[in-house]
């Protein structure tokens, strides 16, 4: 049990915020999904909410605006933000990079 | 308390708001077949603030409580506020492809927080602060609230006071020492039977002799006295049909308008906004036409998607999807389409803050936008009905369709025989093609073109309206200065 708590621990906690899908040049949700996919249980991934603690916020805007507000929600290493498809190679390296230093 | 969708329709069943329809009282209104569909509307308001897809547009931090609330009872506190309630407006309208009703309300709760505050620095009355205490009410409640402010009028040309029928202004009949009591009517209401309170304006700016129908105030959709006399719409009785779907074009959504009836009905004075202030009856006006102005840059070109989308759909299923003329056409509905989208993000963009704190909008482009809004929508459904072809107001009913009653010399059924002669391409079947056909029948001449047609042209003021605000607002004494200087006129 204490094995799977701390395992639980070190898991990089990511809040995710949408912008509000006014007119998205793509599905961000799907685009969300492939993401969390590739990370399977490596990042715990879960809508952003004022009152947690964040390791790392992702954005995830539905075109070059990214209008989504983020500035209300606590997060230690800040921000990735995406508002394209293309991004999510991006995304995924970013976070890759941010598991690798905090191994 | 954020209420969802459900919550939201179970909460109208609490009211006991009377209305009537086809000259009878309809008791189960919430469930009415032609009713219906707009209350689906209104409920997606509520359902899409608990999607964290949608939600950064769908809600907003109150600056009275703190708290979360559903944008739609929000001040507008900057002018990214402004922008997002542009936004969050096109992205109902896409996913309701109807007038979802809760703007009006919106709109004149940002009004009336400005005008009262105005009223009470001029004359040291305590509005300001019953409509705050009202609002939070709304907010913590997150009630639907009809913005009513279009009188029947009677004589156009007469002043209220000069009408034959003092009625045709909602006017105060009595003052008494805990409220008022006022008498008269809102014409063309949206969403009235829909709402859990209406909010009160006045229609017009107010000389002393009509002072008495400068008045501005709330009360429950159920207030004694008060009752709705339900607006049809072309085609709404398909509704009534058994099994109606595909004749629908739009099966789960709607829009609602009502003329509401103030048969002599008690307001108490913390709920009473303006009281024979009559000079700002044109203050208050301005800017709830104003911001319904801006309003039209988000719903319409929302609503305005979906036609587009479904005549793109029209054009793979009747096989014209490669010609280019057809092409061009799409190409014009989308640059008609984002050019009002553009002026509802402008005039947002370019808000400025009140004395109350809350956000303005800029009240010559909201005008241009909506003088926009009144000829646009025309000619993107006019582009769609070229697109679309006449079968979209030809074809036989859905009912036509499913009969197997044989009428051929084979045996053909008619269903066998609409689907035959009906097909278009390979990309859809006929069922497919008939549904996207009788969608942009919906909002062309169905009931969804009160939103998208008449609505564009009359919503928010006639379009005289607002070419007289952009007359006062467009500095052409300063466009001729800079003409003399370019020309090198030295003449002052
Ligand atoms: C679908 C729909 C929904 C609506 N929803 C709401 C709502 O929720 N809340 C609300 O308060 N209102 C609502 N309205 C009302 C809207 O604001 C009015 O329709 C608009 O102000 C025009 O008023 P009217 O319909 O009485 O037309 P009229 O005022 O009769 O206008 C008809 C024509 O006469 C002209 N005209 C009118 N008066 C004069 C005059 N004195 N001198 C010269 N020309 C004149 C106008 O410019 C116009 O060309 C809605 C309207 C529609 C169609
Ligand atoms: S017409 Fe547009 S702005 Fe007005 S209530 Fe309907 S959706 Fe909202």
């Amino acid at each position: 049990m204490k094995i799977i708590t701390e395992r639980f621990d070190l898991k990089l906690k990511c809040g995710v915020r949408f912008c509000g899908g006014c007119n998205p040049r793509y599905d961000r949700g799907r685009a969300l999904e492939k993401i969390k996919d590739y990370f399977k249980d490596r990042i715990e991934f879960s809508y952003a909410k004022e009152d947690v603690d964040y390791d790392i916020l992702l954005v995830i805007g539905g075109c070059t605006n990214n209008c989504a507000s983020f500035s209300q929600f606590n997060s230690k290493l800040g921000s990735i933000k995406m508002w394209s498809e293309d991004h999510i190679d991006k995304v995924i390296e970013e976070l890759e990079g941010i598991l690798l230093k905090s191994n | 308390m954020l209420m969802t969708g459900e919550q939201y329709i179970e909460s109208l069943r609490k009211l006991k708001t009377r209305v009537y329809m086809f000259g009878e009282k309809v008791e189960n209104w919430v469930d009415h077949p032609i009713i219906r569909p707009s209350i689906n509307s209104v409920a997606m308001t509520y359902e899409l603030a608990h999607d964290p897809q949608y939600e950064d547009l769908m809600t907003a931090k109150s600056n009275l409580t703190g708290e979360k609330v559903n944008r739609f009872s929000h001040l507008h506190q900057s002018t990214e506020d402004l922008v997002k309630k542009v936004k969050m407006q096109r992205l109902l309208g896409q996913k309701t492809g109807s007038c979802f009703q809760r703007c009006v309300g919106m709109d004149a709760f940002n009004a009336v927080y400005s005008t009262t505050y105005d009223i009470d620095k001029k004359y040291g009355t305590d509005y300001h602060k019953r409509f705050v205490d009202y609002l939070k009410y709304v907010q913590e409640e997150d009630l639907t609230v009809d913005g009513a402010m279009t009188d029947p009028k009677g004589d156009r040309s007469k002043a209220p006071s000069a009408q034959e029928d003092k009625d045709l202004y909602l006017h105060v009949v009595e003052k008494r020492e805990d409220g008022i009591v006022v008498r008269g009517a809102k014409a063309h209401q949206t969403g009235s039977i829909n709402s859990h309170e209406h909010l009160i304006m006045p229609t017009i700016a107010l000389r002393e002799e009509d002072k008495a129908y400068a008045v501005s105030f709330a009360v429950p959709s159920d207030a004694e006295g008060l009752f709705m006399i339900y607006g049809r719409q072309s085609c709404d009785t398909r509704k009534l049909e058994e099994g109606a779907d595909i004749d629908l074009g739009n099966k789960k959504f709607g829009g609602q308008e009502a003329l509401v009836v103030f048969d002599d009905v008690f307001v108490p004075n913390e709920r009473v906004f303006m009281c024979e202030e009559y000079d700002f009856a044109g203050v208050l006006v301005e800017r709830f036409a104003g911001y319904h102005r801006q309003s039209y840059g988000g719903c319409k070109v929302g609503v305005g998607d979906v036609l587009i989308g479904a005549a793109a759909l029209a054009a793979d299923y009747n096989g014209v999807n490669k010609a280019s003329h057809i092409k061009d056409k799409l190409i014009e509905m989308t640059h008609l389409n984002e050019t009002l989208y553009c002026c509802g993000i402008a005039c947002s963009s370019e808000g400025y803050p009140t004395e109350a704190g809350n956000y303005q909008i800029d009240m010559l482009l909201a005008n241009v936008c909506k003088q926009n809004v009144t000829r646009f929508p025309y000619e993107i459904v006019r582009l769609a009905e070229d697109i679309a072809g006449g079968l979209m107001v030809t074809m036989p009913s859905e009912q036509d369709f499913r009969s197997d009653l044989k009428v051929g010399k084979n045996g053909e059924t008619i269903g066998e025989i609409c689907n035959k002669y009906l097909v278009g391409s390979p990309a859809a079947t006929t069922e497919e093609r008939m549904r996207v056909l009788r969608l942009i029948e919906n909002l062309a001449l169905g009931t969804a073109a009160v939103g998208y047609r008449t609505e564009s042209m009359h919503g928010a003021g006639s379009p005289q309206a607002q070419r007289i605000m952009i007359a006062r607002q467009g500095n052409i004494e300063a466009k001729k200065e800079l003409a003399k200087v370019i020309a090198g006129i030295k003449k002052n």
